[in-house]
């Protein structure tokens, strides 16, 4: 029995002919588990590269922030509104940044203060970034290296000098090390002194894109701006790590003396502020993919109405299995077995697609997506239970034909 | 000892107003090794009766003994089960799967029986080569003639090795030399000492039979022993002595070959008109075309 050209085109006609339907039939699964994944990939990705960030800045490290001042509401800072500090006007005080820069215990503190205004070089204005007031801690406390120069010391307080981010570096004086020249603010001229290494963006970061700013000494932007200039947010770390706690709750209540006993500022430690990052992560990677998982249930009925269609179409061929012996049970099990390959089958083609998209989104967003192989079996789990589900109301309906009318129906 | 036993067997379609009575009272006994054709006019229940006799069916009344075991209402299971490893079956239109390959087909009834990939592939092709089409293995049933279709289905038939083979007009959709290979066929199998039934409208194929059943309105009128070789006697007055059929024959839903029963009034009433299926009467036991001078 040699197996000729015609055999084989036999057969691959037959399993081609029932392939477009199969892959249209497994379209609401593959959409279903690939959206499940990506989501909860995506808030993965998030967490950690926020956890990663505050790893990087030190669970000792103090953040104080005006509270969002929402009416009444009272609505506390979430960590994830991208810009909180700047709608709030001058909640944190100079008096502020002395009372936690003199609290018994810390190291380092320094205040983050936006000062506005054109910023000028010879060559471009500059209008992408901010002017950041702060102190000569700052990159000790974020933990950042200076790529060239050097940072703002104690001697630069009161002085016009400023330290770049790499991407104010480039778009104010279209080159990577502008060491030494100089641009013009409120009319004052201003020395390069240093540019910062690269900031790692993070998206959904509670801070405003360090890389795009301009550091000038805190002292100096607020003459500048006749004091006018709201501060956002104060740094701070303690000497000692174990006191973090302990020192936070002393800056909390001698701030609180400051404003009069209102309670317009919040003091956060670095995990409180992962915390409370993760957990409104997590609630919103939950809900989106509550939402993808309602597709996945639609990928399920799109299966069952699929079978239905091919038990339908498909009567005769099951009174001819009847009549040559097959049981109720066995042609149940064959369209079980049917669906359940489809969803399944569905469900991975869903994973190696939410693989590719992955890929994608870590080379052309700052997205890093975290596919865990417990959501991938996750996955595949749902969907065979998708296929059992949804294939057993076909399947039945199947089984239950009555031998003779199968036969009879064309 | 019988192997098919029907006593009083009755089967009704339907309720109320729209009952109608397929088969009414039937006593049938078919012994191991005959073969026996069924005749009688479109409608008057020759498929009903084998669609009970082969287990796809169940009688309203009466029992049915298959292989001395009372088989008149058994569960669909069961019933499957039966039909699987005793009866096979040939259909007029074939009935192959059209997206399996034939060897696939023929294999089928084994896949039911559990039987490993492999053994039922190896058996399959043994069995389309008793049937001569073992070159067509990996084709596609519509890449087949209908002679080689009915002959897969055939090999399909036999794969389980069955006691009893129940064919339902199976040269229906055949030309002649066709029939004649099927009908050949099925005779070497006969004289392999199966038991076979098979309903047919032509006269000329009760030549292979060892015995014809004649039915009428759901009652079998005449039944005969006949000599392999030749055509049964009443059919042959059939073919020789009543060459025409007439419209108003055709009407009545009467056909020739009933005229030339002596027994049973073809007048009486079953609960259902006598006008049954005018259309289909072209296939009744005579054609002009069989005509003998
Ligand atoms: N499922 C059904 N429901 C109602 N009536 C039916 C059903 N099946 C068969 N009948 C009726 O039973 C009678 C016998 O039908 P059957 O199919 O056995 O005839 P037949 O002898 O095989 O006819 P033909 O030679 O045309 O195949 C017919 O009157 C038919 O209308
Ligand atoms: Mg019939």
């Amino acid at each position: 029995m040699a197996i000729s050209k015609g055999h084989i085109r036999a057969g691959v006609t037959a399993v081609r002919s029932a392939k477009l339907r199969s892959f249209w039939t497994m379209l609401g699964v593959i959409i279903g588990v690939t959206s499940v994944i990506t989501v909860v990939a995506i808030g993965q990705g998030i967490k950690q590269q926020i956890g990663g960030q505050i790893h990087k800045l030190g669970n000792d490290l103090i953040t104080i922030r005006p509270a969002q001042l929402h009416g009444s509401t009272g609505v506390k800072n979430n960590g994830v509104n991208v810009l909180s500090g700047l709608n709030v006007t001058g909640a944190l005080t100079k008096k502020d940044i002395m009372s936690v820069a003199q609290t018994p215990g810390v190291s380092a503190s320094a205040p983050l203060t936006i000062t506005t205004g054109a910023v000028k070089s010879d060559v471009e204005t500059y209008d992408k970034g901010f002017v950041i007031g702060t102190s000569a801690s700052l990159a000790s406390l974020l933990n950042q290296n200076i790529e060239y120069g050097s940072f703002l010391t104690e001697d630069d307080m009161g002085t016009d000098a400023a330290v770049l981010g790499a991407g104010a570096a480039e778009d104010l004086f279209d080159e990577n090390v502008p060491l030494g020249r100089s641009f013009t603010f409120h009319g004052h001229e201003f020395v390069v002194r240093g540019i910062f290494n690269r900031f790692n963006t993070t998206p959904l970061s509670e801070q405003a894109d360090f890389n795009k700013a301009i550091f000038i000494p805190n002292d100096v932007a607020q003459s500048l701006s006749n004091n006018t200039a709201p501060t956002y947010e104060i740094l701070a770390r303690p000497k000692d790590k174990k006191q973090t706690a302990k020192i936070a709750a002393v800056i909390q209540g001698t701030l609180s003396k400051n404003h009069g006993g209102q309670d317009n500022f919040e003091v956060l430690q670095g995990n409180q502020n992962l915390q409370s990052s993760d957990g409104i992560l997590d609630l919103l990677t939950r809900l989106i993919a509550g939402v993808a998982a309602i597709s996945l249930l639609v990928g399920g009925i799109g299966i069952m109405n699929v079978m239905l269609v091919s038990v339908a179409e498909r009567t005769h061929e099951i009174g001819i299995r009847k009549a040559i012996g097959a049981t109720d049970r066995q042609i149940l099990s064959q369209f079980m077995i049917e669906a359940t390959v489809l969803s399944l089958t569905g469900g991975i083609i869903g994973i190696i697609l939410s693989l590719i998209i992955d890929l994608v989104l870590r080379l052309t967003t700052n997205l890093q997506p975290v596919i865990s192989w417990q959501v991938a079996l996750l996955a595949t789990g749902v969907s065979l239970l998708v296929g059992v589900i949804f294939g057993t109301v076909p399947a039945l309906k199947a089984a239950r034909k009555d031998p003779i009318d199968a036969l009879r129906s064309q | 000892m019988a192997l098919i036993e029907l006593q009083d067997v009755s089967k009704l379609y339907g309720f109320g107003d729209a009952t109608t009575l397929a088969l009414d009272e039937v006593n049938l006994s078919i012994d191991k090794g005959e073969f026996v054709a069924v005749m009688g006019p479109s409608g008057c229940g020759k498929s009903t009766l084998m669609n009970l006799i082969g287990l796809l069916d169940r009688p309203s009344h009466g029992t049915f003994r298959l292989d001395n075991k009372k088989v008149s209402q058994l569960r669909p299971n069961q019933a499957a089960k039966i039909r699987r490893d005793t009866v096979g079956f040939i259909f007029q239109s074939f009935n192959l799967l059209p997206r399996l390959t034939v060897l696939e087909n023929v294999s089928l009834p084994l896949v039911y029986k559990g039987m490993s990939e492999r053994k039922r592939l190896k058996h399959a092709s043994e069995m389309l080569d008793r049937v001569g089409i073992q070159s067509r293995e990996y084709f596609l049933p519509s890449q087949l003639s209908g002679g080689q279709a009915q002959c897969a289905a055939i090999a399909r038939a036999l794969v389980n090795g069955p006691k009893l083979i129940i064919a339902d007009e199976p040269t229906g959709n055949l030309d002649s030399e066709s029939s004649r290979l099927v009908m050949e066929l099925l005779s070497d199998i006969h004289k392999m000492g199966n038991t076979i039934l098979f309903v047919t409208h032509n006269p000329e194929l009760t030549r292979y039979a060892t015995r014809v059943v004649y039915m009428h309105d759901g009652t079998i009128i005449h039944d005969e022993q006949t000599a392999i070789g030749s055509v049964a006697t009443t059919a042959r007055k059939v073919l020789y002595t009543l060459p025409t059929t007439k419209e108003e024959d055709d009407l009545a839903g009467v056909s020739t070959l009933m005229k030339a029963l002596p027994s049973k009034n073809t007048s009486r009433k079953k609960g259902r008109t006598a006008v049954s299926k005018p259309k289909k009467n072209k296939r009744t036991a005579v054609s002009p075309r069989k005509k003998k001078s």
